[in-house]
């Protein structure tokens, strides 16, 4: 880097410790933000205490981008890195802070890319393009009511032939986002009165008509490939493949394995290496037909029987991709993928090749979050009094709390999810990496109470029950 | 039940508050060259359309936005040497010395000596809808709660739990929240005038009127 | 005590001409002043001996000296005269020029609207010895010499609408209308409907009302007047005003006062002599027809010869209207000829005023022809003398063309393809009964695994779509979009919005708040280029310019300026376009140009464009981005635009099109009270206001203050002015359904 670059770190908690370390390691200067609801935060300590005073700014709002470009141009900063969530996947912003007066670099895709990949519909024709297997149905909106009922007419008839036994079809309207305005079928002869629903709904709400049918397929496995690729985007390569079905029931993500499947110590109903093989090339292909330029992560559902279909693209760094990590090695040497992503994303060559790439053991991430798997995954507010746990050589632990004792508790911010910390262990096998996850979670102490005085509850026990089924279809 | 007397004493003895002038976000500060001393108006106009005396000037992304007075009363401090200079959100510009009115003294003797229903955790809180409604159409005193009923949404972490409410029966005198803005534990949400108390709460305002000078 | 009283009058009179002419001529009064204190003292001391003489001097003198002050009267003299609370007003002419009245729905206060009076009365003539009784139905503005509830005869909405119903009953009873203009102007209440919306709606029924109406102007201030004066003879008293605005609202403008702000005297004079309002003016443009000439200095309840006068006058009018559409022409024109004898006693001839069916209808198109004529000198037509020709030579063409295809060739096919369908239909249902067992059997024994591979195929394979509107691109994008800035949202303190970063508000959003939908104003490109199809668009009229027909000092300039910033020559877009393949005459006034005000160019262009979609068969879009109101620089020759473009839409409506009218930012004043208003398909972009008068007006004239979101579009919604409100994203998807589901049999395209 010729260069000497400043990063504005647009996010906060876990990953904003994360990014402070890893632009340490890289001899990067760094800006952090808090808001006055957060101070107590581990990133605001970490970041006074690595950078000082200068280095860390109080703004309204995490949400706001003008907050964080205002941050920005106050303290020279020269890119941004925004984490995940908040504006991780928001063109718009990727846009304006390359395009505004004083041009920063955006430490992720460019825009287009963003864009493109961010919206649903074109992902999956892009895909289908390519001859990436994509979920079976309709990839462009329906407009006309005998053509949706034909498409649902064939994908029964196609789930029947596949042996699935009670076929279900999807009706959404294409236009919606975040579960408004979906409906399942299970009969065609109610479809018309669900489509004409979805419809009505759509035009009400989005001024569009056009509804997706798509197949509903259930008993799946979620796995994800991890991408990266430097700014020529021509050479993408994968770090391998996670499998992330341990979920809340609100579908959130609570356990995560590297790799995504296990074929040497579990059966699986299909050739399980070359399925993963096969999406990992299905995955690079689409990267470099897109010019993809950083670090991203492409979905995939892969069902009982074997079948994969290409689900989204999330163009930004995950949480998870520490285990994904944990597993790689780059000419035999450990990886950190943020730091990855800091040095293609200011502009730097890959420096290697997939030739370069090996993968070693198995990892396994748990994500400690304070809520109450007993009661829908509710989250738990209130003060930490306790949280400790033994250090391994074989354990890594992602935290933003600070140290905690009985006199000095740390207060869960009400503003974001009450996540506390990601743990993440390594071991040659999968029975090893399981055998180190329940000692793991069996010596961590984590104490505290909330303002009624009932004690703190967490997913500790969540993520035991779960060690058991890792890489499994239950 | 409550000393009314000795109450409006000490506020008599300290007959104002300090409001302090804050950013509302990062920026650079300008400020309009008032002086400790002089006098500021809050928003006024029927509609509260015509917005307080300009105290400063923050811009933050070539976009400069006003800060005015929330309140009238007296400029006390004015921190001018942050002139030109960025600033971190919630930075303080100035202190503003606002005298109470006799609705502001009602409220806050009102605050003794009504019966307050307080948060039971910090979140925002709502009324339930069709209370709501109520409330904005009529006013909080036309809405008479008692004891279970349901009559909050109390929204965290993009939940939102419904709440009961406990305690006297009565009518909702008061309100002490705002929507979208966090409330505190134990900060009190609204404050019921049991019927019996009626006859107390309508003397302590006749004495405020009777007694209490504004000054400006 | 036959003197004193004579005495009062004389003080009455001085005290009259002392208001009148404000604080000028005081050598003259301060004569009349000191001959009468003279005369009083001496008489009260009894040193005068003969009182009766000395008053009829003093008489004589006061006579000699108001006919010399007459001559000297300046146009703002006339309008302290006409505001005079001894002036005659509508009642005293009831009294003294009907022979009989009843006033309907009015006692005093007891009215809904006591502004607005409305009588049935009516005129004996007789002809030998034979009586006639004539009903006519009168309405008019009562300012009841400055009785406080009158409201100084500024109708109310509701005023306004008693007067549609009761014109409506007129015209079912077959009777005319005497409408007496008697207001500073309307009302500026936005209660249901609004001010403009009924004012929008008389002007409307008066442009086809199939009765004779003869309006007489005493005052007549700018929409209010308009309200009921679309007549087909126009009176004016002499003394009387006719004007766009009262003198002292065009000072506060041409001195940009601020709200409260009072204009100099000497301002005001000036304004009101700019203005070219009085009678001797509006006859010379042909906005009037006839002066009623009034005693010195304007006419008071006691100059009985006047009421006489007046009498004649509007009964002459009448029988004119009349019989210049009845019956047989060769009588038609010494009957006319007659009645323009000055002497004749009309009271003593007798002309029935009931007409026959085909009659009323050439009474509504003479009208009509009437009111699209006039004004037309007041603009520049900077068209060559061949394109003129050209475009003359096209309209025939069309009106050929369409009157072949329309009217003959798709009406014919349109029958016969209906036939063939209905045989068509007929032989599907017969061959499916046929058929209807070999499909069962089909069905049951058919192949399905074949046809498994091609599902497959179908269900995870690449579709056919070409995605025609790409996401986020509009056509056309405003300069402001390329500012590195954020921009606040008003409603940022309400919703907790965001700020907006410019580049994405402007390109994007379209303007559109992402938080709480808040519309931030655009230019009219916005929404010409976004909403019709791309290059679609072809501009006719475009050397039509807005002049100085009054030759208003500095307008010139001003115009000159606006010409140069917007590269435009009048306020009005006159355009055809396409809406999604749909063809379209869309007109667009512009705030940008003068505050979209119109004058009579903008006028003429409306006409000329209603008068082409009418020809074309096609919808008529008007886009007002935004209108201060007329142009009150052109006086009169604005605010005949009102009745006139109002007459253009009506004959456009009235031929079977769609007129559709869709407001944008701030739209106020005169084409919002005529021909925007009087459209049944309104709608709003949620960035409009729309009003009669704009706060700042409304504080000016009547001291009241308005909340700020008085006339906003919601607002407007509520109180029943327009029909919906759109959000600027979906004007052109909304656009599109309201071309398909509204307007007349004569829309061609579906």
């Amino acid at each position: 880097m010729e260069k000497k670059h400043k990063v504005l770190i647009a996010n906060r908690g876990e990953i904003a410790v994360r990014i402070m370390q890893a632009c340490r390691r890289l001899g990067l200067d760094f800006v952090a933000v808090y808001t006055a609801g957060d101070a107590s935060s581990g990133h605001v300590r970490l970041a006074r205490e690595l950078g000082g005073e200068r280095a860390l700014y109080r703004i309204s709002s995490y949400h706001d981008a003008n907050e964080l470009l205002s941050v920005a141009d106050a303290a020279e900063a020269t890119a941004v890195h925004p984490g995940y969530g908040f504006f991780a996947e928001d063109f718009r912003f990727a846009r304006r802070v390359t395009e505004r007066d004083r041009r920063l670099v955006f430490i992720g895709p460019s825009w287009r890319v963003i864009r493109e990949l961010g919206d649903k519909i074109n992902t999956k024709r892009l895909a289908r393009s390519l001859g990436v297997p994509t979920v079976p149905g309709s990839d462009r909106p329906i407009y006309d009511e005998l053509e949706a009922e034909k498409v649902a007419r064939s994908l029964f008839d196609f789930q029947l032939q596949q042996g699935v036994t009670q076929p279900l079809v999807l009706v959404k309207a294409s236009a919606g986002g975040g579960g408004m305005g979906i409906e399942e079928v299970y009969d065609i002869d109610v479809f018309r009165s669900v489509y004409r629903r979805i419809r009505n709904y759509a035009m009400r709400q989005f001024k569009d008509e056009g509804v997706l049918i798509e197949q509903r397929i259930r008993d799946f496995n979620h796995l994800e490939v991890q991408i990266v690729s430097d700014r020529t985007g021509k050479r993408p390569v994968h770090f391998g493949t996670r499998n992330c079905s341990i979920q809340s029931t609100g579908l959130q993500k609570r356990l995560e394995v590297a790799p995504g499947f296990d074929p040497s110590s579990i059966e699986y109903g299909f050739d399980a290496a070359a399925l993963l093989e096969s999406i990992t090339s299905h995955s690079l292909a689409m990267a470099r037909k897109v010019g993809y330029d950083n670090v991203g992560t492409w979905e995939w559902i892969v069902t009982r029987e074997g079948h994969p279909f290409l689900m989204e693209v999330n163009t930004r760094i995950q949480v998870e991709n520490g285990v994904s990590a944990s597993i790689a090695r780059v000419r035999g040497e450990q990886v950190d993928l943020i730091a990855e992503q800091l040095r293609v994303g200011l502009g730097q060559p890959l420096g290697y090749g997939q030739e370069d790439i090996s993968f070693e053991g198995v990892g396994v991430e748990y994500r400690i979050i304070a809520e109450d798997p007993a009661a829908g995954f509710t989250p738990w507010v209130g003060d930490i009094e306790r949280f400790e746990w033994e250090s391994r050589p074989w354990l890594t632990l992602h935290t933003h709390v600070p140290p905690v004792s009985p006199e000095e508790p740390y207060s869960i911010p009400t503003e974001f999810d009450p996540n506390l910390a990601l743990a993440i262990l390594w071991g040659k096998d999968l029975a090893e990496v399981r055998e180190r996850g329940l000692n793991f979670l069996d010596s961590l102490r984590l104490e505290g109470h909330d303002a009624k005085g009932s004690p703190l509850r967490s997913d500790v026990d969540f993520l035991r029950a779960g060690t058991a089924r890792i890489l499994r279809f239950s | 039940m409550i000393d009314i007397s000795s109450l409006l004493e000490s506020i008599k003895a300290e007959p104002y508050t300090e409001l302090s002038v804050r950013a509302p976000h990062t920026g650079v500060v300008r400020f309009e060259g008032l002086q400790p001393g002089q006098r500021v108006n809050g928003p006024g106009g029927e509609w509260k359309e015509v917005p307080g005396t300009l105290i400063a000037t923050i811009t933050r992304e070539n976009n400069p936005k006003p800060v005015a007075a929330a309140d009238k009363g007296v400029i006390q401090a004015i921190h001018t040497g942050l002139d030109g200079k960025f600033v971190e959100a919630g930075a303080e510009l100035g202190v503003l010395r606002h005298y109470l009115s006799r609705d502001e003294v009602v409220r806050m003797l009102l605050r003794e000596s009504l019966s307050l229903f307080c948060a039971p955790e910090r979140a925002k809180y709502y009324f339930v809808p069709d209370i709501d409604k109520k409330v904005k159409i009529s006013g909080s005193r036309t809405v008479s709660v008692q004891d279970g009923m349901e009559l909050f949404i109390a929204s965290r972490m993009k939940r939102e739990i419904p709440l009961c409410y406990t305690g006297p029966e009565g009518i909702i005198y008061e309100v002490y929240f705002n929507q979208n803005e966090n409330v505190d534990t134990g900060s009190p949400l609204i404050g019921v005038c049991p019927p019996d108390q009626r006859g107390v709460i309508e003397d302590v305002i006749a004495r405020v009127q009777m007694e209490w000078v504004e000054m400006e | 005590m036959d003197w004193d009283k004579q005495l009062h009058q004389l003080t009455e009179r001085l005290n009259y001409v002392r208001d009148i002419f404000a604080d000028k001529h005081q050598e003259d009064i301060g004569l009349l002043e000191k001959r009468l204190a003279e005369l009083r003292q001496g008489i009260e001391a009894g040193t005068v001996t003969k009182p009766r003489e000395g008053l009829s001097t003093l008489e004589d003198l006061f006579f000699f000296m108001e006919c010399k002050l007459e001559d000297r009267l300046t146009p703002m003299d006339k309008v302290r005269i006409v505001r005079h609370p001894q002036r005659i007003c509508l009642r005293d002419i009831l009294e003294n020029v009907y022979d009989n009245y009843t006033e309907i729905g009015g006692q005093d206060e007891h009215t809904n609207d006591p502004a607005m009076l409305i009588a049935r009365a009516y005129i004996t003539r007789r002809r030998g010895r034979k009586v006639f009784h004539q009903s006519v139905l009168v309405i008019g503005h009562e300012k009841g010499h400055g009785e406080e509830f009158r409201n100084g005869g500024s109708a109310k909405p509701w005023g306004n609408a008693k007067v549609q119903h009761y014109m409506q009953v007129a015209e079912t009873e077959g009777i005319p209308v005497h409408a007496y203009v008697f207001t500073p102007g309307g009302d500026p209440v936005e209660d249901y409907p609004g001010a403009a919306q009924q004012i929008a709606r008389n002007i409307y029924e008066m442009a086809g009302l199939e009765v004779p109406v003869v309006a007489i102007f005493s005052e007549g201030g700018s929409g209010g007047a308009e309200a009921i004066a679309l007549a087909d003879r126009r009176l004016m008293f002499s003394h009387g005003y006719y004007s766009v605005i009262s003198p002292e609202g065009a000072a506060a403008i041409e001195g940009r006062l601020k709200r409260g702000e009072r204009a100099s005297a000497e301002l005001v004079e000036r304004c009101a002599a700019n203005l070219h309002l009085t009678a001797e003016d509006n006859v010379r443009f042909g906005y009037i027809d006839r002066i009623i000439q009034e005693p010195v200095l304007g006419a008071r309840p006691y100059h009985f010869e006047f009421f006489r006068t007046i009498r004649q006058e509007v009964i002459r009018a009448t029988d004119e209207v009349v019989l210049g559409i009845r019956g047989f022409a060769p009588m038609r024109g010494t009957a006319l000829r007659r009645l323009r004898d000055r002497e004749l006693n009309l009271d003593e001839m007798y002309v029935r005023w009931n007409l026959s069916r085909k009659a009323r209808r050439r009474l509504v198109e003479k009208r009509q022809k009437h009111f699209l004529r006039i004004s037309r000198g007041a603009c520049l037509n900077r068209r060559s003398l061949w394109g003129r020709l050209s475009d003359a030579w096209a309209e025939q063409w069309w009106e050929l063309y369409n009157r072949l295809i329309y009217d003959f060739y798709h009406r014919k096919r349109r029958s016969f393809s209906n036939a063939l369908e209905e045989v068509e239909s007929e032989w599907d249902l017969l061959k499916r009964r046929i058929t209807a067992p070999w499909r069962t059997l089909r069905r049951t024994f058919g192949k399905k695994r074949e046809a498994s591979a091609a599902t497959e195929k179908e269900l995870t394979t690449l579709s056919e779509w070409d995605r025609t509107e790409e996401r986020g691109d509009w056509a056309w994008v405003t300069a402001r979009a390329k500012e590195d800035r954020a921009i606040t949202c008003p409603n940022t303190g309400v919703h907790g919005c965001m700020d907006l970063w410019a580049p994405d508000l402007y390109n994007e959003f379209a303007g559109v708040c992402a938080t709480c939908g808040h519309h931030f104003p655009m230019e009219y490109q916005w929404l010409m280029y976004n909403c019709f199809d791309q290059n679609s668009l072809f501009e006719f009229n475009a050397e039509m310019e807005s002049g100085n027909p009054l030759d208003f000092p500095g307008m010139d300039t001003r115009l000159a300026d606006a010409r140069e910033k917007t590269g435009l020559k009048s306020a009005c877009i006159t355009l055809e376009a396409r809406v999604d393949g749909t063809q379209i005459v869309a007109a667009i006034l512009t705030a940008s140009f003068r505050g979209g005000s119109v004058g009579a160019a903008e006028g003429a262009k409306l006409v000329a464009a209603a008068e082409r979609a009418r020809r074309k068969r096609y919808p008529f879009i008007v886009y007002c981005h935004g209108t201060a109101g007329i142009r009150i620089q052109e006086g009169t020759h604005g605010l005949v635009q009102m009745p006139r473009c109002t007459v253009a839409v009506r004959r456009y409506i009235e031929a079977g099109g769609l007129y559709l009218v869709i407001y944008d930012t701030q739209s106020y004043g005169g084409p919002v009270a005529s021909f925007l208003g009087c459209s049944s398909y309104q709608f709003a972009i949620r960035s409009s206001n729309i009003g009669f008068a704009g706060p700042g007006v409304i504080k000016n004239t009547t001291g009241r203050d308005i909340p700020p979101d008085y006339h906003n579009c919601f607002q407007a919604l509520s109180r029943g002015h327009i029909q919906g409100v759109w959000d600027r994203r979906d004007v052109r998807a909304n656009l599109r359904q309201a071309l398909m589901t509204m307007g007349g049999r004569n829309l061609y395209y579906r």
